[in-house]
Formats: structure tokens, C-alpha cells, sequence
């Protein structure tokens, strides 16, 4: 074994270099701090990697390129504690959802761009439930409940919002609040504006918007269609790091199963927005290429001293740093921990269907369900169904079947939440997504012959030039933290290196699917106002009858923030606690989320993964990491509250 | 439309261009018949490089298929996308040297696939009883360092024979808002085809081609009396069904037993359905880089536009505005090669 390359000690050592990174990482540099910043992928620069060779789907969208490559790691997924876990072995189509960034900027790589902001009822989800429906309810309507809420109101991470917009150039127009006001607690309120205007608006969008103009909501008010939120700048900007950004070109290659890299910096992404300004203040170290594989603890195990990783040559490197940042995607983050002994494991016991500990606890989705039913119906408007222009504009979204916006009284079968719902995002996909994700499937009562012969074929032609479109929702209601999903280490498979990968225990919880049942009736009532012909409401599936995979890696949870110690792992400032100087954050970093579900020419279009709320909680840790080093000398424990 | 095999075309291509060459000849007239001879034997030559140009430049040869395979490979692609009255298909598109090609690479080495042991494939019978798998050795150790925090309670997947890994073939039930569900795993619960974790073999995905395609050549001869080449169409088509069911013919009398697909051993036929039908797909419409979609017939069949946003052949469009069109516009398409051509200033 070669020798261990000791690195130089820095203020803060950043895990990863997605989002999160990209925010403290700047923020912390640009305050005049050392920074080092280590993602085990490339730095993808858009204009030299992306500009000529993304346009290839074979390569990009099936192949995955630009992502985390399995033989270096891979993990395992089961539906419940009983089963064995079996390793994601490779990336197929249609179902890409288990494919994990790589380098610079990490799983932005192939987003969307959905960037909306949970509602102020995420945050106080379980104390608005038990106040409104009773105090028994959460726990009637979710088995083995594990919900908690988040340690800060809405109006709290209000202002990091604001931060995280401006620097990521966010595209809309307030949030369908009818009020915009910090008193009308059911809808985002938003003290200004999103920093861009939103994208061109597409003629199914427009119907949309003016037919639920004029229909009233559950809530019996009207309807409060708003544009969608996107992640992709509208036009030319400059965030307030100084890091220009160019708007969409809607070349396309973007959307559909958001499989596509930018070639031109508009889709938000650390790399183009955050990391340049930190480079440029001179504070900050990127290393790339470089696997971390232990965080190292002192010897009274409080204090973490190093972060150990192996370089492309497999060298072992010894990063030593005051602060520690983890920003790794959610059970990479999770699993690094475990690996290193860091806080208490989450350990499930089945028996009583509880657990102790909280490392790897609460882990949730929010991708649409498998289970739960649907809605569809036929447009006759047209387009342009080839390269989907850009992945998250163009369409209009309502808030007022979200959250507690709507009362969920006697409510058969009982859930809580709901969804965001839009309509007439830009159409199409690569003929991997379409075709594919459509077509190659076992012979049905559709097609009799799957997806082979003459009688399929005929299906497909001309089909990226529709003179009508499908319109529909696979809805949802958020899925609620279970004792019974989570992330441990898996026993049997390792990483390329010869450490445990992670496994995952996860089914959808029955709010899910239940929330589905009730609000496809809300959504065929829209369609058949906007004229659709054809609606039809799917059958129920049922709960708990398949092995299957479809959840993907759109997950959150696993590490959670929160006011009680026992169910969660970190304070409000994000850092570990006992560990106080270690911070984390992610798309898991959220006790809830809202689901998202989407009236879209696809069905079952999908939520960015969790992104919404974790930004915030970024500027949140940069700031307490600056209370942290400001005060570090004093050994005072700042961030206790 | 007639089809017309790739290299037919070309063929034809060829002969109307010699006479176009023949009929606007430059004439030498104090030559006479000598030079008439030169000219015919220079249309000829010139001829004979337009071909070999043409055929470097586009895909007819096999890396990895063998003579077998090719050809009963032709015929199954053919048959999942037919050469018909709508359109050319898998033939004209050159889906076989697409699928050649992608099995010669990364995608029949599985390069890019997580391929450790322990493998679990589907089909794993019953009888086997359960699965039992040692833990890793980086795992045991952290249980010991860390003083097994992670030991499983109870049935929670734990390793070794006092606690077994109920897998495959195992049920439980439990209750969840107040209704009893039994989970069923294993074979009757296999994961999604085409899912991330639906290729539990361990072997390669050559190595899978390579006893597939003979496991279902020897089915086909064994329930419909012949090579899969020789069958009608409609057999043809209701080989891969069968392959897609997982059940063999049943009309066979006697009938065989219910999991007699010849040859295919442990691999589940519908996974390999699912991998004939998607590769074939994307011979059909992936970009002429990797072999198949030759001369972009399967581009043009649906309708795509490859990487022409509206203006590659100065149509003077743009992606923005048709983005928000309410009616479709075609567009003739252009490929990943002729798109970095275009965008380097064809160096």
C-alpha cells in the first residue's frame, strides 16, 4: 500500500461538488476562507464536453456518459426489510432514474429544471395535521409513522430562498398564491419576484391556465394557474457572484426523461452558477477525480479531522480541515457516514416496527407511485414532438390541490397533502425516451404483438409530429416517512474498492397511492372542462404486490434536520449533532417534501429530486458554518439552538 | 414502397449515375473508339471508388456476430420492424450492424454494468431453497468495529444458515391501514423488465446474446419444426411472444412442461424479448454514429429531426418558435455527424 499524501489543512473540505457544495463552497470562499471541494467525477465544462457531443442518445441518454459509472458503485434496492436487496446492475430505458451525477455539479447533469418552492405546510406538516384532522390521524393513515417537522418554518427559510434563486437564475412569476402575502400560509408567498421571467408558454399551457381560471378549486375558490417553475434561465444573467449565464437556446436534448447535460449553461447546475466564483476568489481547491471513501474521526470520536480519498492513480489522500461539508447525493452521504462510524446507525427492527438511531432514518420518494391510478384524455392540439425544447418551461401550474390547501375531511380512502399540478410543459423527447419508454413493453391488450411487428410500427410513424397530444396525471400525495423505509449498508455488495455499497429498503407508503384515488377526479375534471375527449380514469393497482424498482433514486430523507435528537440527526444550522462542526446537506436533508405530480403530455411526469428545499437549507449551513469558523477559537458551541 | 436491401440500393444508386456520366461524357473525337474505351474505362474506375467511398462510410460488415447469429439475427429484427407498406424497417436501417457493433463494445462487455457476485437470476428454482450469501469482507469487519450496530433484528435479511435470506420464493404478510398484504418476492415477483436491477446473470451481455439467440433457434426448431429463418412471418412473431410470456408453445401435443424453453437455462426469455425488442428500437433510431438508422430511415419513418433545430438547411426556423406551435412542421433531419461537420466548419 503506498504511502498516505497529506494534504494541506483547509477551513472547509466540501464532499461532493453538486448544488450544495456549489453554495457554501462560494459562500464560504468568497467570505475569505480555504476551501477544498472534492467530487469524485470530472469538472464537465459545457462549452468544450457538451456542445457537440450531447446530441447523442445513445450515448448520453441511454449510455449515460456524463454519469456516475456502476462498476465504481452501485446500490441495492428491496421493498421491504424481509427481502433481499438486489444491486442496481445496470441503466436501461425507459427507467433511468437510479443514475447518479458525476463531477462538477453532480446529478444536475441530467435534470430537468423543475425548481418550485415547498409550501409553508411541508414545513409544520405533522403539527398542522394533527391540529386540523386530530392527533391520532398521521399515525391511522400511515403504518409505522415516522413523520416530523422540519426545526424551521417556511417564513424562516424564506429569505434562503431568495439566495438560491438569484444565484441559480430561477424562472417564473410568483407562486399562484392568491394573495402573495406572509399571511396566506397555504401557498409559497414569495417576498420578490423570481429573478427571471418564465419561458414562452405553450397553446396546450394557455388552455390550461384559462380553464381552470375559471373553475373552482376544492378549496371553493377559483383556480390560481401560475407558470412553471424552471431551473433554466429565460433570458441573459448575472447572478451575485458575478457568474454570467446564458439563456435557453431550446435546441432541446433537454427534457423528456431529463437525460440531457446543457451545452449552454442555461439548465442551473453548480458548475455554471456557483463553482466559477469560487474559483475565481482565489479560496478554493477543486479535486477531481478523487473517490472519498472515510471521513476520520479524533480519538474521542467527536470531531471529524480528515477526509480520506484515492485519486485516479489510487493514491490514498489525507484532506485535514476545520469543517467538514457533506453535499454528496443522499445515501452517498449517508453511506460515507456509516462507513465512518459517524453518528448512531438506523437499525429497523421489524418485530415492533420501530427503529433506534438515525443515520439512514426517514428515508421517502418522491417520484410518482407504480400503485394508485391515473387519468388521461386527448387534446386536439398539436406540436412539435421532437427534442423536447427545454426541460421545466413553457407550461402553467396550479398550487391549490397541494398541501392542506383544500380540507381532506372525510376523504375516502383518508390521506394528507396532494400535489402540484401543471399542464403544457414543451413536448417530445429523443426517440429513446418516446419510443422507448412507451414502446418496449411485454404484448398487452393495447398491443397484442409488444412492441414487434407491422401493427406496432404503423403507431410510430410520424409520431414526433402530432396533430393531437395526450393529456393526463399519474398524481400523487406525498409520501410519508415510514420506520420501515431507510438506507443501511448492504452485507454482500461492495464498491470497486471494496466497501460496503448502500442499500434501500423502500415502498411507497399508502398516502401515496391513496391521495391518487382522490385527486385523479379533481384532474378529469379539468380535462374534460379543457375539452379533452377520451378521459379515463385508470384502475386502482394495488398496494404491496411486486418487487419492483420504479421508485428510482428520487429520494429524500435518510439524515434528517429536526428538533428532536432522537429522531433526527442534525440541528436547524445543519450540522451533526455532537459533531458540531460537520454540516451536511442534500436532496435528502428534508424530514417532507411535496409531492409533485403533473398534468403533462406524459403521464407520471416527475418532480426534480428534492433540490426545492435542500438549496435553502444550503445557505443555511453557510451561514452557520461562518458562525462556526468565526467563533471556533472559543470552542463554544454556537449552533446548539 | 418496395424494400430494397441497403446494398441493392446502392447498386442501383450506382447504375444511374454511370449512365448520367455516360450521357454527359466529355468525347475526344480524334481518339475514337480508343478513347471511347478510356473514357468507359475511366467512368469505371471512377465508379469503383464511389463504391468502396460509400461502403467505408457506412456500416456492412460484422465484428461480433457469427455466421449463425447473423443471419438468424436479420430475422428477427426484420420481424420486429418489417419492411412494409409504410415504411422501410429493421433491414433498411441496418439494425443488425447496430446491435453487431453495440455487442462487440461497452455494451456486451457490459462495460459500464455493476457485475459482482453474488448474482441472483429469476429464475432460480424454488427447490434451491433459500439463498444463502456471505457477507462481505469490508461489512463483517465494520459490524466488528462498530459493535454490530448493523445486525438485522429479527427477519431482517440476515446472513448465514441460522437466519437465512428468504429469497427467491418467500412471502410474508403484514398489516397497513388495517388491511392484511402478503408480499410475494423471488420468482413470482420479479423486478420490472428493463429495470435497473432486472440483469441479475453473471455473464456478460455477449456471452447472454450468445445463449439466447442459440437457446431460441433450438426452441424454434423444436416446437415449430424448423430454423427460425424458414418460418412463416406469423411464426416468427409468435416465437418472440412466446419468448415474452416466458411459456412455450402450447399447442404442442403432447405439451411440454411449463418451463421447457430449450436451452435458455436460467435466463428468463422475457428478458430477452425485452433486450431483442429495445435493441432493435434503437438500431432503428438511435443516430447513424452507431451503425444502425442508416440514412436516417428511421428518423424520417417517426418523424424526428435528429439535431435540425429548424435551420440546418437554411429553413430559416427556429426551435423557440416551434416550441410553442400548435401544429407540427417537418423537418428533414440531420444527423450527429453531419451536425459536428457543420458546427467545426467541416474540418
Amino acid at each position: 500500500m503506498s504511502t498516505v499524501i497529506q494534504e494541506t489543512p483547509v477551513d472547509v473540505v466540501c464532499l461532493g461538488v453538486g448544488f450544495m457544495s456549489g453554495v457554501v463552497a462560494t459562500e464560504l470562499a468568497l467570505a475569505g476562507n480555504s476551501v477544498v471541494g472534492i467530487t469524485k467525477g470530472p469538472y464537465w465544462d459545457y462549452v468544450n464536453d457538451y456542445s457537440t457531443t450531447k446530441y447523442d442518445e445513445w450515448g448520453v441518454g441511454l449510455g449515460r456518459k456524463y454519469d456516475s459509472p456502476l462498476p465504481l458503485q452501485s446500490t441495492t434496492i428491496r421493498n421491504d426489510s424481509s427481502q433481499f436487496a438486489l444491486p442496481v446492475r445496470r441503466y436501461t430505458m425507459p427507467i433511468q432514474y437510479h443514475a447518479l451525477g458525476h463531477g462538477v455539479g453532480g446529478a444536475a447533469q441530467h435534470y430537468g429544471g423543475g425548481m418550485g418552492r415547498f409550501g409553508p405546510w411541508a414545513y409544520e406538516m405533522a403539527k398542522r395535521t394533527s391540529s386540523a384532522y386530530g392527533a391520532g390521524f398521521l399515525a391511522s393513515i400511515n403504518p409505522q409513522d415516522d413523520t416530523h417537522d422540519w426545526p424551521l418554518t417556511y417564513a424562516q427559510y424564506e429569505p434562503y430562498y431568495v439566495e438560491w434563486e438569484k444565484a441559480h437564475g430561477i424562472c417564473g412569476n410568483y407562486n399562484g398564491s392568491p394573495t402573495n402575502s406572509s399571511s396566506d400560509v397555504n401557498y409559497p408567498w414569495m417576498s420578490q419576484n423570481y429573478p427571471l421571467p418564465p419561458h414562452p408558454m405553450t397553446p396546450l399551457a394557455q388552455l390550461f391556465q384559462s380553464t381552470v381560471q375559471g373553475m373552482t378549486a376544492p378549496n371553493g375558490q377559483k383556480y390560481n394557474p401560475f407558470p412553471s417553475v424552471s431551473a433554466l434561465s429565460s433570458q441573459p444573467y448575472t447572478n451575485q457572484y458575478g457568474v454570467a449565464v446564458n439563456p435557453c437556446v431550446y435546441d432541446g436534448y433537454c427534457g423528456g426523461l431529463c437525460d440531457y447535460a446543457c451545452e449552454t449553461g442555461a439548465k442551473a447546475n453548480a458548475a455554471y452558477r456557483t463553482i466559477p466564483a469560487a474559483i475565481k476568489s482565489g479560496n478554493f481547491t477543486l479535486v477531481t477525480n478523487a473517490y472519498i471513501y472515510r471521513l476520520e474521526l479524533n480519538p474521542s470520536g467527536n470531531q471529524v479531522v480528515a477526509a480520506h480519498y484515492y485519486d485516479a492513480q489510487g493514491n490514498d489522500h489525507r484532506q485535514p480541515g476545520t469543517v467538514f461539508f457533506n453535499g454528496m447525493w443522499g445515501y452517498n452521504m449517508v453511506r460515507l457516514m456509516l462507513l465512518s462510524g459517524l453518528g448512531t446507525p438506523y437499525v429497523y427492527n421489524s418485530g415492533t416496527g420501530t427503529g433506534t438511531g438515525t443515520v439512514g432514518r426517514g428515508l421517502t420518494n418522491g417520484y410518482t407511485p407504480y400503485r394508485g391510478t391515473n387519468v388521461s384524455g386527448t387534446v386536439n392540439i398539436g406540436g412539435n414532438s421532437y427534442p423536447a425544447g427545454n426541460g421545466s418551461g413553457g407550461g402553467v401550474s396550479v398550487f391549490d390541490l397541494m398541501d392542506d390547501n383544500f380540507s381532506h375531511t372525510n376523504i375516502s380512502p383518508p390521506f394528507i397533502g396532494g400535489g402540484l399540478f401543471g399542464a403544457g410543459g414543451y413536448l417530445g423527447g429523443g426517440p429513446g425516451n418516446i419510443t422507448f419508454a412507451g414502446g418496449v413493453s411485454a404484448p398487452n391488450a393495447t398491443n397484442p404483438n409488444g412492441a414487434m411487428g407491422s401493427a406496432f410500427k404503423v403507431t410510430q410513424q410520424n409520431k414526433y409530429l402530432p396533430t393531437k397530444q395526450s393529456v393526463g396525471a399519474t398524481p400523487f400525495a406525498p409520501d410519508l416517512p415510514t420506520f420501515m423505509n431507510y438506507i443501511d449498508l448492504d452485507p454482500h455488495y461492495t464498491d470497486a474498492y471494496g466497501d460496503p455499497v448502500s442499500r434501500l429498503t423502500y415502498d411507497w407508503t399508502p398516502n401515496t397511492y391513496n391521495g391518487a384515488t382522490y385527486l385523479v377526479n379533481q384532474i378529469k375534471a379539468i380535462l374534460t372542462q379543457m375539452g379533452a375527449t377520451s378521459v379515463t380514469v385508470g384502475a386502482t393497482v394495488a398496494p404491496y404486490s411486486a418487487h419492483n424498482d420504479w421508485w428510482g433514486h428520487h429520494l429524500r430523507g435518510g439524515l434528517r434536520i429536526g428538533t428532536d435528537p432522537n429522531a433526527g440527526t442534525a440541528t436547524a444550522w445543519a450540522a451533526l449533532s455532537g459533531y458540531n462542526q460537520l454540516y451536511y446537506n442534500s436532496n435528502t436533508s428534508g424530514f417532507n417534501y411535496f409531492a409533485a405530480g403533473e398534468i403533462t403530455n406524459t403521464t407520471g411526469n416527475n418532480a426534480t429530486a428534492g433540490t426545492h428545499a435542500a438549496g435553502p437549507q444550503s445557505y443555511r449551513a453557510a451561514e452557520g458554518i461562518k458562525k462556526y469558523l468565526a467563533n471556533v477559537a472559543t470552542n463554544v458551541n454556537y449552533l446548539s439552538s | 414502397m418496395v424494400s430494397q436491401t441497403r446494398r441493392e440500393f446502392l447498386k442501383l444508386g450506382l447504375a444511374a449515375a454511370a449512365s448520367a456520366a455516360a450521357a454527359s461524357g466529355i468525347e475526344i473525337p480524334l481518339l475514337g473508339n480508343q478513347n471511347s474505351n478510356l473514357q468507359n474505362q475511366l467512368n469505371s474506375a471512377n465508379t469503383q471508388v464511389t463504391n468502396l467511398k460509400t461502403k467505408l462510410n457506412t456500416v456492412t460488415g460484422f465484428v461480433s456476430l457469427n455466421i449463425s447469429e447473423q443471419s438468424l439475427l436479420e430475422s428477427i429484427v426484420e420481424t420486429i420492424i418489417p419492411s412494409d407498406s409504410t415504411g422501410p424497417g429493421a433491414k433498411e436501417a441496418g439494425v443488425i450492424y447496430f446491435i453487431d457493433r453495440a455487442l462487440a463494445g461497452d455494451y456486451g462487455q457490459s462495460a459500464n454494468m455493476f457485475m459482482d457476485a453474488p448474482h441472483n437470476p429469476p429464475r432460480t428454482p424454488a427447490s434451491a431453497g433459500p439463498l444463502t450469501v456471505k457477507p462481505s469482507t469490508a461489512w463483517a469487519f465494520l459490524q466488528n468495529y462498530q459493535q454490530t450496530a448493523y445486525l438485522p433484528a429479527g427477519g431482517g435479511g440476515g446472513v448465514g444458515a441460522a437466519n437465512p435470506i428468504p429469497y427467491p420464493g418467500a412471502s410474508r404478510t403484514y398489516t397497513a391501514g388495517g388491511t392484511n398484504y402478503t408480499v410475494v418476492y423471488g420468482v413470482t415477483a420479479s423486478p420490472r423488465v428493463g429495470s435497473g436491477i432486472n440483469y441479475q446473470y453473471p455473464v456478460n451481455m455477449r456471452e447472454f446474446w450468445r445463449i439466447s439467440l442459440a437457446a431460441l433457434q433450438a426452441y424454434s426448431k423444436k416446437y415449430y419444426s424448423g430454423n427460425y429463418q424458414t418460418l412463416s412471418s406469423a411464426n416468427q412473431l409468435q416465437v418472440l411472444k412466446d419468448l415474452w410470456a416466458n411459456t412455450p408453445k402450447t399447442q404442442t401435443n403432447p405439451p411440454p412442461p411449463a418451463d421447457d424453453l430449450t436451452g435458455f437455462s436460467n435466463i428468463l426469455p422475457s428478458d430477452f424479448a425485452y433486450e431483442l425488442t429495445f435493441m432493435t428500437w434503437a438500431g432503428f433510431l438511435m443516430d447513424p454514429l452507431y451503425g444502425g438508422n442508416q440514412n436516417m430511415v428511421g428518423w424520417d419513418y417517426v418523424g424526428f429531426n435528429g439535431v435540425n433545430f429548424g435551420n440546418f438547411y437554411g429553413e430559416g426556423l427556429d426551435q423557440k418558435t416551434l416550441m410553442v406551435a400548435s401544429s407540427p412542421t417537418k423537418l428533414k433531419p440531420a444527423s450527429l455527424a453531419q451536425y459536428q461537420q457543420q458546427a467545426t466548419g467541416g474540418a
